[in-house]
């Protein structure tokens, strides 16, 4: 099988969350769709404890030849995909560099020490300030508003991977998705999933 | 008028061991409760201010400040407070005979406020021996069922709040000296903006020198009978200077001094005897078994007086001079050791300054409490 | 999918090598990292004719697959870390007796105890009960090790190590499958034969010296394998300036370190997957190579403790080396590792300059560290019986009094420790040992103590190991309660089944084992309430500590929030009145969400009222029983 032409290699995108949004079935879906092309995919995540309301991150390492590192050095991320904008932040300060680009859901998701007062989750301004300051581009996109229009919050996931397509940073087609939707959920859901991966697409390419 | 909050109420009250368990914070909200006698803060609560500590007897008790708000008139530190009459009182005939201890004159009074419609309830201290608990009564038999005297001091306010909350109209509350300012409090420090806790419509107040510590006296008393035993405890008047207890298998007698230990220490610091912030006061008519000494303080309480006696709930005669003298000199006693006690602690202040005290008077009253001259 | 490259999780590879292998047998007790490997196996037993169970414990987990071993047929136990010294006592016999099909015990490490409360290293099992390890460094290898370590076992008669961690365990990476073989081979336990023939008499570790010799024997021609095993490998010039010897995943942060620095052309990197007992030869030629050698390891110091101790036997061949490692501090001996503590290593070392993003942005990232540096707290599920429970317990001690105090166990709910559980855990260690101290402080009333003391377990670790010590507490009348946190499931590792659940690992229908049954039959007190029922629970464990005569139990049985039966439903539609909600003020001061803290929970700030956010709830509705104003209303859902 050829191998599609990757601008970096390793090309390295971090999927960003909080523990529960689901971004670990996102990091695999998008592994599996690269990995059908011919690239070598290495996904590095935390789970168990950290799925209880903590950070959650997904490592993906896309390369054309071999495994990397599950853990991405600081300062090395090319793309930022956050389900959360808090959390997007968090990343690109330890991992961010002049070329790195994001693409961030608008909801936040608010820690528990700012819920119980303790601490201030920052204003949508200041926030978007930074992470302007702190990327070379960057899409802010309602995908947790769109999701639960489809009927769950959970297909934000989906609207991100279809956000990501878009960028045409990663070989990730709507076909190749298809095919992976197909094998990962069943028939059933594919028409409803691919809907949101166009969703997040037009969000991007508009 | 000093307010502070909840944590400044476990600083000076709580951790200083000054909370006598009244219930005045309790209920309140959902931070304070009360269990086995002891106030406990459930939960952390950050307010700079609330009604847990302005309406606290332990906290900020100006006694001039109060006196000026409720009685118009300035705090004395002779008597026995505000009166318009003393009597001697008993049950009249409309209360059922035996159902009472004592005088039964509280009982009477109750059941004549209700009666007269001045209050829907009234929160008394139910149950016997140790299993003491506050209770609403809203009927004659309800009243006499919590007939008998306790000797350790109950979260009654506890059950004003609950009773509040559930909206059950204006309430008469038989309450100790102590649990007597925490309404006084109430009377002069409204928060009317947070719903239906607030001020008693009547408050029938108890003589009262002390009160035992519930879970200090249920371990000593373990010792020596089996708790659930115990129907019923007395103090008779002095000399007697015992406490008896009447238990199903009959009656022990313990010297006071032996449970003297069990006084908690805000006891100590009380300067008040005949709860001189009730509309009423009720106490032991030394040497005349079966009558109490009746304190009849304001207009309210006068009209309630002569009504229990003109409906048969209630009868009065004449307090002798004699007595009288040697009540306002026990009282007298007790205020000017309570205020040295406070003194000797740091507790006490002058109104309107800064510092966090547990008490306040005038300056005239701190200067002669200083000198010695009260005591 | 054979001989397509997929990626696959660094535990499924694990399995697919067992699968190639022709396991027959597996047996685990979960634990984070290494649970996949039971439940992937229980998933394709169906298919491949595998008989596979969560056992009750570790040690259990291993009597099981030794079992299947002397019958003659392939088995694996998986375990984390801790679980290796759960099942140490029987391994240090069966090690001594050995086995006779392959046997292969995986127990996955959680370097920087990712999800753990230790970072215990269980690599050193192998050396002290004199046993190979293997430790595969990426996913294909972790895949063709675990296939080659049933072929070890078989040939040195017992059983082979095979040593994960979190980065490959829960990582995914590149993995070419191979052929999963017909299961074949009828189980039978021969046991005719003396008890000095391994092969086919009365299996036991006598008599000791005897079989101890046998079992070094057999150890070294371990050695004599790993000579020329094709998991260890040198990548590098022929004589560098600098020797990395390294294990495991990490060899995949120093690939990563040499191609930041760009210095493959200094460093030679010698990858060892066999690191148990190191074979020396391999090791002198290596070693030869250069003067400086820098080990990269995690956790603690074992592969640099056995080099050196390699490198002195050898000294008159090879010389005096300088050593880099943790013993020296180049590498730090706590938490996990990644490619930037290496990095910084290597940099050191060959004092080369690195940085990883120009410093204008570097001060752009500072700039913002501020508003990024709010931790999330873990924090306990929306709709998690455990917050409900941790707030009875929190009134009923408040209320009592007495300073007493909660020792804590190994699950969802050792989160109690933090303030999700309001900070209610004060001792949290090994499984078990919860309701073990708790019988131990109990004691201690004589001795002055008048602090109540409580324990809490969860359902599968009170099978583990919490009935022994609650047989303790009853016999020795210790004044403790115990509180079983019945979730119906192992919940913190992903819902496997345990001996109170109804179906097994396979999906079986199984007699579930009745926890309730279980503490009466031992002579203890036993309550049982539903957590969500928040009045209800604060007065029954009122009542356990007004009376401490005796061990008693109170069951707080509610199911997990993520459990496949709660998943996705929300039983009610939970709504805050505005009108009605006292906010900030007196009475209340936000006790839904500065306090009670569901993650459900929202408050605003501008209107400073409570919110519920719809997304996150999942419709318990504990809170409205919280609210002190009925502010809170719950409807069930149609």
């Amino acid at each position: 099988m050829a191998t599609a032409k990757l601008i970096h290699d390793p090309y390295n995108l971090i999927i960003t969350g909080v523990g529960g949004q689901g971004n670990v079935l996102a990091s695999r879906m998008l592994g599996n769709v690269l990995t059908s092309q011919g690239l070598w995919v290495t996904i590095g995540e935390t789970f168990g404890a950290s799925q209880r309301g903590g950070s959650v991150m997904s490592h993906l390492r896309v390369s054309a030849d071999g495994s990397w590192s599950p853990q991405i050095p600081a300062g090395k991320a090319h793309m930022v995909l956050a389900l959360e904008p808090l959390e997007a932040l968090r990343v690109l300060v330890k991992y961010g560099n002049p070329g790195a680009k994001a693409i961030v859901n608008d909801r936040p998701i608010l820690p528990v020490a700012a819920i119980a007062g303790k601490t201030d989750y920052p204003s949508t301004e200041e926030l978007e300030g930074t992470l302007a300051r702190l990327t070379a581009q960057r899409w802010s996109i309602p995908a947790t508003e769109r999701a639960m229009e489809l009927g769950a919050s959970i297909f934000a996931n989906i609207i991100m991977i279809g956000a990501l397509a878009a960028t045409g940073d990663l070989p990730v087609s709507r076909e190749g998705f298809e095919a992976e939707l197909l094998r990962a959920l069943g028939p059933a859901k594919v028409a409803t999933n691919l809907e949101a991966f166009d969703l997040g697409a037009a969000m991007v390419r508009r | 008028m000093i307010t502070r909050g909840p944590r400044q109420l476990l600083a000076e009250v709580q951790q200083p061991g000054l909370c006598i368990g009244c219930g005045s914070c309790v209920e309140l909200c959902p931070y304070f409760r009360s269990h086995g006698g002891k106030t406990v803060m459930l939960h952390d609560c950050d307010l700079p201010e609330g009604r847990c500590h302005a309406w606290c007897p332990k906290t900020e008790l100006d006694l001039e400040g109060l006196a000026q708000e409720l009685w118009d008139a300035p705090y004395s530190a002779q008597g026995m407070g505000p009166h318009l009459a003393v009597v001697a009182a008993k049950a009249g005939p409309r209360l059922e005979a035996g159902s009472y201890q004592a005088g039964g004159t509280v009982s009477a009074l109750v059941c004549a406020a209700l009666e007269q419609g001045l209050v829907q309830g009234a929160i008394l201290t139910g149950g016997r021996g140790l299993d003491t608990a506050p209770t609403l009564a809203q009927t004659p038999e309800e009243v006499t069922a919590c007939a008998g005297s306790k000797f350790t001091a109950a979260p009654t306010l506890a059950a004003l709040n609950q009773a509040q909350a559930q909206g059950c109209g204006p309430l008469a509350v038989v309450a100790t000296p102590c649990q007597s300012a925490a309404l006084a409090q109430r009377r002069a420090k409204p928060w009317p903006q947070r719903g239906a806790a607030g001020p008693a419509e009547l408050v029938i107040g108890l003589f009262c020198n002390w009160s035992l510590d519930p879970q200090g006296l249920a371990r000593f008393l373990a010792q020596r009978v089996e708790l659930a035993s115990i129907r019923s405890m007395d103090i008779p008047p002095p000399p007697a200077g015992v406490l008896q207890v009447e238990t199903t298998d009959g009656s022990l007698e313990i010297p006071l001094d032996e449970i003297r230990d069990l006084i908690p220490p805000a006891c100590a610091m009380c300067p008040d005897m005949t709860s001189e912030w009730a509309d009423l006061s009720v106490g032991m008519y030394e040497g005349r078994p079966g009558w109490n000494t009746l304190v009849v303080r304001n207009e309210k309480a006068r009209t309630l007086t002569e009504a229990a006696v003109e409906a048969g709930w209630l009868v009065v005669e004449e307090f002798p001079v004699a007595n009288k003298e040697h009540l306002v000199h026990a009282a007298q006693g007790k205020r000017s050791r309570g205020l040295g006690a406070a003194l000797a602690q740091g507790l006490l202040g002058v109104s309107g300054e800064d510092q966090p005290k547990a008490l306040r008077v005038s300056p005239e009253l701190y200067q002669a409490v200083e000198s010695g001259e009260v005591a | 999918m054979e001989g397509q490259r997929q990626t696959m999780m660094g535990n499924q590879a694990i399995t697919q090598g067992a699968l190639e292998a022709g396991v027959r047998v597996a047996a685990g007790y979960p634990g984070t990292p290494s649970s996949e490997i039971i439940q992937n196996l229980a998933g394709a037993a169906d298919e491949h004719g595998l008989y596979v169970e969560w056992s009750i414990n570790e040690k259990v987990s291993l009597e099981v697959a030794a079992a299947a071993s002397l019958a003659g047929l392939r088995s694996l136990c998986a375990m984390k870390q801790n679980g290796v010294n759960v099942a140490s006592d029987f391994l240090l016999h069966l090690a001594g007796s050995g086995i006779r099909a392959g046997m292969v015990l995986v127990h996955c490490d959680d370097p920087g105890a990712l999800s753990s409360v230790n970072e215990g290293e269980s690599r050193h099992f192998a050396r002290m009960l004199e046993l190979p390890l293997l430790e595969p460094s990426d996913f294909q290898e972790a895949k063709d090790m675990t296939k080659w370590a049933f072929e070890l076992s078989e040939e040195i008669s017992n059983v082979v190590m095979l040593r994960s961690v979190t980065r490959l365990s829960h990582a995914s990476g590149g993995v070419v499958p191979g052929t999963i073989p017909q299961a074949q081979g009828k189980a039978h336990f021969d046991h005719h034969g003396t008890l000095l023939d391994k092969g086919h008499g009365p299996v036991s570790s006598s008599p000791v010296v005897y079989k101890h010799r046998l079992q070094q024997e057999k150890l070294k021609r371990a050695v004599e394998l790993f000579e020329d095993s094709p998991f260890n490998s040198y990548t590098g010039p022929e004589a560098p300036e600098l020797l990395v010897i390294t294990s495991s995943i990490c060899n995949l942060y120093v690939k990563e370190a040499l191609a930041l620095l760009d210095a493959s052309g200094r460093v030679g990197v010698l990858k060892l997957g066999t690191t148990w007992p190191l074979p020396p030869k391999l090791l002198q030629h290596n070693l030869g190579r250069c003067g400086q050698v820098l080990v990269v390891e995690e956790v603690i110091p074992f592969l640099e403790e056995n080099v050196k101790i390699a490198a002195a036997e050898m000294a008159g061949e090879i010389g005096a080396k300088r050593f880099f490692g943790k013993r020296d501090g180049t590498i730090p001996a706590q938490g996990e590792l990644n490619p930037d503590i290496v990095l910084g290593a290597l940099a050191d070392i060959l004092n080369l300059p690195y940085q990883a993003r120009p410093p204008e942005y570097d001060l752009l990232a500072q700039e913002a560290a501020p508003q990024a540096t709010q931790d999330r707290d873990l924090a306990f599920c929306p709709g998690c019986p455990h917050r409900a429970s941790f707030w009875s317990l929190k009134g009923a001690l408040a209320l009592d009094a007495r300073d007493g105090f909660i020792c804590g166990d190994i699950g969802c709910y050792s989160l109690a420790m933090r303030p999700t559980g309001y900070g209610m855990l004060k001792t949290l260690l090994a499984m078990g040992s919860g309701a073990g101290m708790a019988s131990g402080f109990g004691q201690l009333g004589r001795f002055g103590m008048d602090q109540p003391v409580m324990a809490v377990s969860g359902d599968s670790t009170f099978y583990h190991a919490v009935i022994p010590a609650l047989i303790n507490a009853v016999h020795q009348k210790s004044p403790m309660s115990l509180v079983v946190l019945d979730n119906s499931g192992t919940a913190m590792t992903g819902f496997q089944p345990h001996p109170g659940t109804e179906a097994n690992a396979l999906g079986q229908p199984v007699p579930p084992v009745d926890i309730e049954a279980i503490c009466r039959s031992l002579g203890a007190e036993v309550t049982v309430c539903d957590p969500f029922d928040l009045e209800a629970t604060q007065a029954a464990a009122l009542a356990l500590l007004a009376d401490q005569s005796t061990a008693k139990v109170l069951i707080l049985r509610q199911l997990c929030a993520l459990s496949p039966q709660r998943k996705g439903t929300k039983p009610y539609d939970v709504q805050v009145d505005p009108e009605k909600c006292l906010g900030d003020q007196c009475g209340c001061n936000r006790l839904c969400t500065r306090v009670f803290g569901c993650p459900g929970l929202a408050w605003e700030k501008q209107s400073g009222k409570a919110r519920i956010d719809e997304v996150i709830c999942a419709g318990c509705g504990v809170c409205a029983s919280v609210c002190p104003q009925g502010a809170i209303i719950k409807s069930e859902r149609a």
